[in-house]
């Protein structure tokens, strides 16, 4: 079936997506989008975690024809040019990324978050990033980088 | 001077822009797929295996047997203990075996194709415990063992145990047990391999490039330069990319097609097909003297390695050598026996063996305590290690004996946690202490790291290292301390790593002896290549005897002349000559005497102190960490905030052990019955770094990847037992173990009523 929806600002148009794809397969099998990873396939770890209208959702448990007339936002969509997204530099500035390969997912879902809450608490933080799982950070500072991503989008330059 | 300084992990740009590409992002428009046939369980015999209903199966392009393997079927990491078969020829030893390989143009037709290939197994008795496999008559894991179904068995003997605990003046006994983890790296195994001027490249994710490149040789039946490694952007290994997985099938693909062919695990492949940290028996008998000193340890160890030998050796090595945990213990009998069974195969995992004894070395000295009515926190003050003391293989510690500045450091933390506890009907809470110390680097072997730095023309440097980071920031410690050593900028170098054609043997990442093992081998070939360019320059002022110095990335004579170093290099290339330096470095050890365990196993150790504290909800019976204090002695920070977030990461980790994580084989298959610690189960943790210098590490540096997960497991089994009041002995501490120790100090309260 033909599949139609807006990826990272771009309208993209596919001919012949079987019905039952889901978006993870399609956003890195037809898409080249590998920022989305697949750490388990049944959405436990969040690694495949993307935008869709502004929403995090696990790509591995959702139908592509889902996205159908939406708008999916992938961790390629995020900078500008050279310029990283604040969540971007939150994450980079405050070494919560080592193996990085829960990061994409971490970045989006963290998006979604201060989406609605702008200035999140550390409870919040750690309650919205529970679906996205890390082995290597203890997620310490995952908190942190979520904390210092939202104060750059608060446009409040450096944590003290 | 980058030394000391929190530079961002190299490669994390690419990591939040989404950029990287793992082993598992390799395929590209046009590969073969591969997908393995697996035994659903062992031991059997195979007694046919026919590939022709997957053949039929448009885009199925092959289907590979045992037959189709051209070099040695039995691999392994440890020389002595090659044993394991990846597609196995004939006999299947192990649950999830591969018995066959199927090449396709698509995932999909892979996939059918390995569920269509027909098998014919013959089931037989087997072992699945370490009781079974060591029964009189039991049958056979490894019948090419000499050993039978003992793996090893290791001793240690210092003093006379016996007679010490006969004199002491209190001895606690008691069994503790801990179940098999998977290390569950966020990324599966996954890679590619291609054909390329007579030659097998590989890219894949690993934790050991060149140990892969020989093996992956000797499956083939070709010589070792005939096969290329190279290190995928790793997602994680935490033991479990040490052996060998994917690899073999994408190299044997690759060799008979002649075409690139990728391989990707599932979660669920990778839960049941690769290694586990091994589940351990412990039986400890400790005895102390009224003040308290400890006198004696007599400790008997029983560990599953599964069918697979992997590194079952060096497990049960290293849990007899750090069983008495870091305290001054004159007599010790240890004996750690490892047999082989039926089970999936169990290996490296973040500590080797350390973790599990962790748990019963610690609530040992909180029995002491409670017998003799002592402070546990004081002690382990007084027990602890300390400079000029020996350990139980007889090692004098010489120095950089950090472990009472890290008892220290979380004391205050503890006493204050301690004077806050409380007791309501609707929670308990309490607090306990984990400590530990931990050989750098393989115990009793060789284990040496090379490195090369060349100065180029242009005026860049590159360093040259075999040694894979997987995440932990292996590549930023080492050009950290490549750049101090030459006096860089750390902009100034570029990393070649991981590439068996360009680089040398490093070793494996694991037994976290990169930063001090490879650490050391950069140095020594900064500080060759300084020789280099220091001869290189008087050379081209034709002046044999001028001083000259490299500072500050120029080369300065000592009639006030500066140089380019760039511009001795060019003219070193006149001649032909690369400026490029040469380290090696193997840590000073002895072997371990068979029959008494007596030497000095390790150079260097690092040492450690948590503190956690808990709270019991009495109706759930949950467990939360709410807090833990983590101090640790890695002799010098190379980068302060990459070991916070590998003590950080460790800390989660071994919560994850002590609570929740158990693998369980056919149940636990993928991340919604396998649950590892998620943001919400993390608690507030405090890391502190302990600089005592290690007068042998490059700039005093150690190592803290397997020492920051050793003591949560046991802090938090403490801390659960103070609040329940009750040792608790057995990880995982599990809702059912709680409910049960709740349930029995009930009990207790209405006899005392």
């Amino acid at each position: 079936m033909p599949l139609k929806f807006t990826l990272n600002g771009k309208e993209v148009c596919l001919e012949d997506v079987p019905g039952e794809a889901t978006l993870l397969e399609v956003l890195r099998r037809k898409l080249g989008m590998l920022g989305a990873k697949e750490g388990c396939g049944v959405g436990e770890c969040g690694a495949c975690t993307v935008l869709l209208d502004g929403k995090a959702v696990d790509s591995c448990l959702t139908a592509a024809w889902q996205a159908a007339g939406r708008e999916v936002t992938t961790v390629e969509g995020l900078a500008q040019g050279e310029t990283l997204h604040p969540m971007q530099q939150g994450f980079a500035d405050t070494g919560a990324v080592q193996c990085g390969f829960c990061t994409p997912g971490m970045i989006l879902t963290a998006l979604d978050l201060v989406e609605q809450a702008p200035k999140p608490s550390d409870q919040e933080i750690r309650r919205a990033m529970s679906g996205n799982l890390c082995r290597c950070t203890g997620y310490h500072d995952v908190v942190r980088a979520v904390r210092r991503g939202a104060k750059y989008m608060r446009g409040e330059g450096e944590e003290q | 001077m980058s030394l000391g300084q929190s530079l961002i992990r190299v490669g994390t740009l690419g990591k939040v822009r989404g950029e990287t590409r793992y082993g598992f992002d390799m395929p590209q428009e046009g590969d073969l797929q591969l997908a393995c046939v697996r035994a659903p369980k062992a031991p059997a015999k195979i007694l046919s295996i026919d590939p022709s209903p997957a053949m039929s199966i448009p885009g199925v392009i092959r289907v590979f047997t045992a037959e189709d393997v051209p070099g040695e079927h039995r691999l392994g990491i440890i020389a002595v203990t090659q044993d394991q078969e990846f597609i196995a020829p004939g006999w299947v030893r192990q649950p999830y075996q591969c018995v066959a390989l199927v090449a396709a143009e698509t995932l999909e037709a892979a996939r059918a194709g390995a569920r269509a290939v027909k098998v014919e197994y013959d089931f037989q008795p087997g072992v699945y415990s370490f009781e079974e496999a060591m029964a009189p008559d039991a049958p056979l894991v490894q019948p090419e063992h000499p050993g039978g179904n003992l793996l090893r068995e290791n001793k240690i003997k210092q003093g006379d145990a016996d007679s010490a605990l006969k004199d002491a003046a209190v001895v606690v006994e008691a069994t503790y047990t801990t179940e098999r983890v998977e290390h569950c790296a966020l990324e599966v195994e996954g890679g590619r391999a291609w054909w390329e001027d007579g030659r097998v490249m590989l890219k894949a994710c690993t934790q050991n490039p060149h140990y892969d490149q020989a093996d992956i040789a000797k499956f083939l039946g070709v010589p070792t330069e005939r096969v290329r490694v190279i290190q995928a952007e790793t997602g994680g290994g935490f033991g479990g990319k040490l052996d060998l997985s994917i690899q073999p099938f994408l190299a044997l693909a690759a060799w008979h097609l002649k075409r690139p062919v990728c391989l990707r695990y599932s979660r669920e492949e990778s839960i049941m097909a690769t290694g586990k940290r091994h589940g351990l028996w412990m039986h400890f008998i400790s005895g102390a003297d009224e003040q308290g000193n400890i006198l004696a340890l007599k400790a008997r160890i029983n560990g599953d390695t599964g069918a697979f030998a992997s590194y079952g050796l060096a497990v049960n090595q290293r849990a007899a050598v750090h069983a008495t945990g870091p305290y001054r213990t004159a007599n010790v009998d240890v004996i750690a026996r490892m047999a082989y069974t039926n089970n999936t195969f169990n290996g490296a995992m973040r500590g080797f063996g350390c973790p599990q004894v962790a748990l019963a070395h610690e609530a040992q000295i909180d029995a002491i305590a409670a017998e003799l009515g002592l402070d546990p926190f004081d002690l382990r003050k007084q027990n602890a290690l300390r400079q000029g003391d020996h350990t139980c293989t007889g090692q004098l510690l010489r120095a950089g004996v950090g472990l009472s500045e890290c008892l220290e450091r979380i004391e205050p933390i503890y006493r204050k946690w301690l004077s806050e506890l409380k007791h309501t009907d609707d929670y308990r809470e309490g607090v306990g202490v984990g400590a530990m110390f931990y050989g750098i680097g393989n115990t009793g072997a060789s284990n040496p790291s090379t490195a090369q730095v060349e100065w180029m023309p242009d005026g860049r440097v590159t360093l040259y290292t075999g040694a894979a980071d997987i995440g932990q920031g292996s590549d930023t410690v080492l050009l950290q301390i490549a750049a101090s050593r030459l006096g860089l900028p750390v902009e100034q170098i570029d990393l070649c790593r991981g590439d068996t054609d360009k680089t040398t043997n490093a070793g494996a990442t694991s037994a976290s002896r990169q930063t001090y093992i490879s650490g050391n081998a950069v140095m020594g070939a900064a500080a060759n290549l300084e020789m280099q360019l220091l001869q290189g320059a008087r050379d081209m002022l034709k002046e044999r005897h001028l001083e000259v110095e490299l500072r500050d990335g120029l080369l300065k004579t000592s009639d006030g002349r500066e140089i380019e170093p760039a511009e001795v290099v060019r003219h070193l290339a006149k001649s032909g000559v690369r400026a490029m330096g040469e380290g090696r470095f193997d840590p000073n050890f002895t072997a371990l005497d068979p029959e008494t365990g007596q030497g000095r196993p390790y150079a260097a150790y690092a040492y450690a102190a948590q503190c956690a504290r808990v709270r019991v909800d009495t109706a759930s019976a949950m467990v939360k960490v709410t807090d833990v204090a983590a101090a640790h002695d890695v002799g010098r920070a190379v980068n302060p905030r990459a070991v916070q977030g590998q003590i950080c990461g460790g800390v989660v980790m071994g919560l994850g052990m002590a609570l929740m994580e158990e693998y369980v084989q056919g149940r636990t298959d993928n991340l919604q019955s396998y649950h590892i610690p998620t943001a919400a189960d993390a608690p507030n943790i405090t890391p502190l770094i302990v600089e005592e210098p290690e007068p042998t590490g490059p700039y005093g540096a150690k190592g803290v990847g397997e020492p920051a997960l050793i003591p949560t497991a046991p802090a938090i089994a403490g801390a659960v037992g103070q609040a329940l009041g009750r040792p608790m002995r057995h990880l995982p501490i599990t809702l059912e173990r709680v409910m049960e120790a709740l349930t029995a100090a009930e009990g207790e309260t209405n006899c005392e009523d």
